[in-house]
């Protein structure tokens, strides 16, 4: 009767919200680190609001269109049951994404925002109030009110698996805070790739931002993964046999090969690379965009990886 | 008094005498024919184990289906509300409420339930709700015809299921989930 109920849909929605989760949590971050009255890191915040309200909603369809009566979904906002995981994180994911969306707006550069309200027509002249002036003091205001609900969305889809006792795989009380940094981690990357994608490289200020918040929940996760698998090695049986999945079984290599390896490992060293000079104050800091990118491309894989081992491995597992 | 007024709560429940089971499925095709159960897709099954070494052998069938939990996990992460447990202690899914993301039936550790290819939704078995509450037997046990199972009111001190729990020793199944199943196997 073992059958895989949850699929790729699911998998890449996990994914994405985690992104969406931890760009809004790094350009939050960035826009509350300010000298003397203006933000220090002006691009990381604007870059990962500009960003933060996109990938959600695209995983927010996926997941509606994995339901089996998509138009139903609406019911999962007319009712909250406090206990269901689920119930709780459509909520969540409902409040994110409307703040992420007000918060992207604060960012809208000034003049784009002017112009464009200047083409509306008449008729629509109501929507003139988007260029409303006291748009940039919201900023911070909303990235305090979205911080919670950023971290929120990024536990939860590690809730989501960890509070189903019938699954021995998802059923530990490490899973949550892996997915939570993991998504942190993610969201990060993707701020990096945005950047080198823009056309600049990082200043030496912003890398060791973003790299130093990288490195921080990159070693989290080793000290989460590693007591993750001892901790499912001295437990009761039905966990020991879960974790044979990723111990000589089926998923071995896509954990340990391309998330441990080159999800976790290969960018912490890259990073701790890039950043030498900073931390050592020897050398010339010279930001490599590609060298940049493919380590934001490497930890984007690797959170990708990690949703699908574990939303596969996990629904293959059971008591005897 | 509470009994004769019918105010008395009641608790229905299914005892298997395993031992009894013949493997002839009669219980499957009768829940499928009373259900509309879609092909290829099951409420209930019979779990069979064969072993031993030739001449010395055996073999053992389980009937299978929803336990109908007292604490149910499938209950408690339906985000809708859509999953519920009757005072009667019947697990039931109103078709109507259920959004099919699916989450119940990986909650379940029994695989009890299924996502019917037909309706949309999530299904699982009643219990035969809709007999019982007419006063008949659901369709496995009134069909099975080796008697394994016993269906009855376990609040009833006289009941057919209470007296076989007192007088023989019984398991049930991942009990260790703590879902509390009250689907009750005679040992």
């Amino acid at each position: 009767m073992d059958h895989i109920h949850w699929g790729l849909l699911i998998v890449s929605y996990l994914f994405l919200g985690g992104i969406s989760a931890g760009l809004f949590f790094i350009s939050g971050l960035a826009t509350y680190l300010q000298e003397t009255g203006s933000p220090i890191y002006p691009r990381i915040a604007r870059v990962g609001a500009m960003l933060a309200p996109w990938p959600i909603s695209l995983g927010s369809l996926l997941l509606v269109f994995d339901l089996g009566r998509w138009y139903r979904f609406y019911k999962l906002f007319t009712t909250f049951t406090w206990h269901s995981p689920m119930s709780i994180g459509a909520w969540f994911l409902l409040l994110f994404t409307v703040v992420a969306l007000a918060y992207f707006w604060a960012w809208l550069p000034g003049d784009l925002v002017a112009r464009a309200a200047a083409s509306v027509p008449r008729r629509l002249r109501f929507l003139r109030i988007l260029d409303w002036p006291g748009r940039e003091g919201l900023r911070r205001r909303l990235a305090a009110v979205g911080f919670p609900l950023s971290l929120g969305v990024g536990i939860y889809t590690g809730v989501l698996l960890g509070a189903v006792q019938s699954r021995p795989f998802w059923n530990t009380n490490l899973v949550a805070q892996i997915f939570l940094f993991s998504a942190l981690s993610t969201g990060c990357a993707t701020a990096i790739l945005a950047l080198c994608l823009g056309g600049t490289a990082l200043d030496s200020r912003g890398a060791r931002l973003l790299y130093g918040v990288d490195i921080s929940l990159i070693l989290l996760e080793f000290f989460l993964v590693v007591p993750y698998v001892i901790h499912g090695e001295l437990s009761p049986l039905a966990a020991q046999q879960a974790l044979r999945l990723i111990l000589g079984g089926p998923f071995t290599f896509a954990f340990w090969g391309l998330f441990v390896g080159l999800g976790l490992l290969a960018p912490l060293l890259l990073e701790l690379w890039e950043i030498r000079p900073l931390l050592l104050d020897r050398g010339e800091f010279h930001a490599s965009r590609i060298l940049a990118a493919v380590t934001a491309l490497l930890v984007i894989f690797g959170g990708f990886v990690l949703r699908y081992v574990f939303v596969f491995a996990g629904q293959m597992t059971s008591f005897e | 008094m509470r009994e004769r007024l019918g105010l008395k709560k009641k608790r229905w429940v299914i005892v298997l005498d395993t031992r009894k089971c013949i493997d002839c499925k009669a219980c499957v095709v009768a829940c499928k024919a009373e259900n509309g159960v879609p092909i290829g897709q099951f409420r209930n099954w019979i779990n069979g184990e064969t072993g031993g070494d030739y001449p010395r052998l055996f073999a053992s069938f389980e009937p299978e289906q929803c336990h109908h939990c007292e604490r149910p996990s499938c209950v408690r992460v339906c985000p809708t509300g859509a999953s519920y447990r009757r005072s009667d202690g019947l697990v039931l899914v109103d078709a109507d409420d259920c959004i099919g993301c699916g989450y119940c039936i990986i909650a379940c550790p029994y695989n009890a339930r299924y996502f019917n290819r037909e309706t949309r939704v999530v299904d699982k078995c009643t219990m035969c709700a809709h007999r019982v509450d007419e006063g008949k037997l659901p369709a496995c046990v009134e069909t099975c015809p080796t008697k394994v199972r016993v269906f009855g009111d376990l609040e009833d001190p006289k009941g057919a299921p209470r007296t076989l729990l007192s007088t023989h020793r019984y398991e049930v199944k991942k009990k260790q989930t703590g879902n509390d199943p009250h689907l009750f196997y005679l040992l």
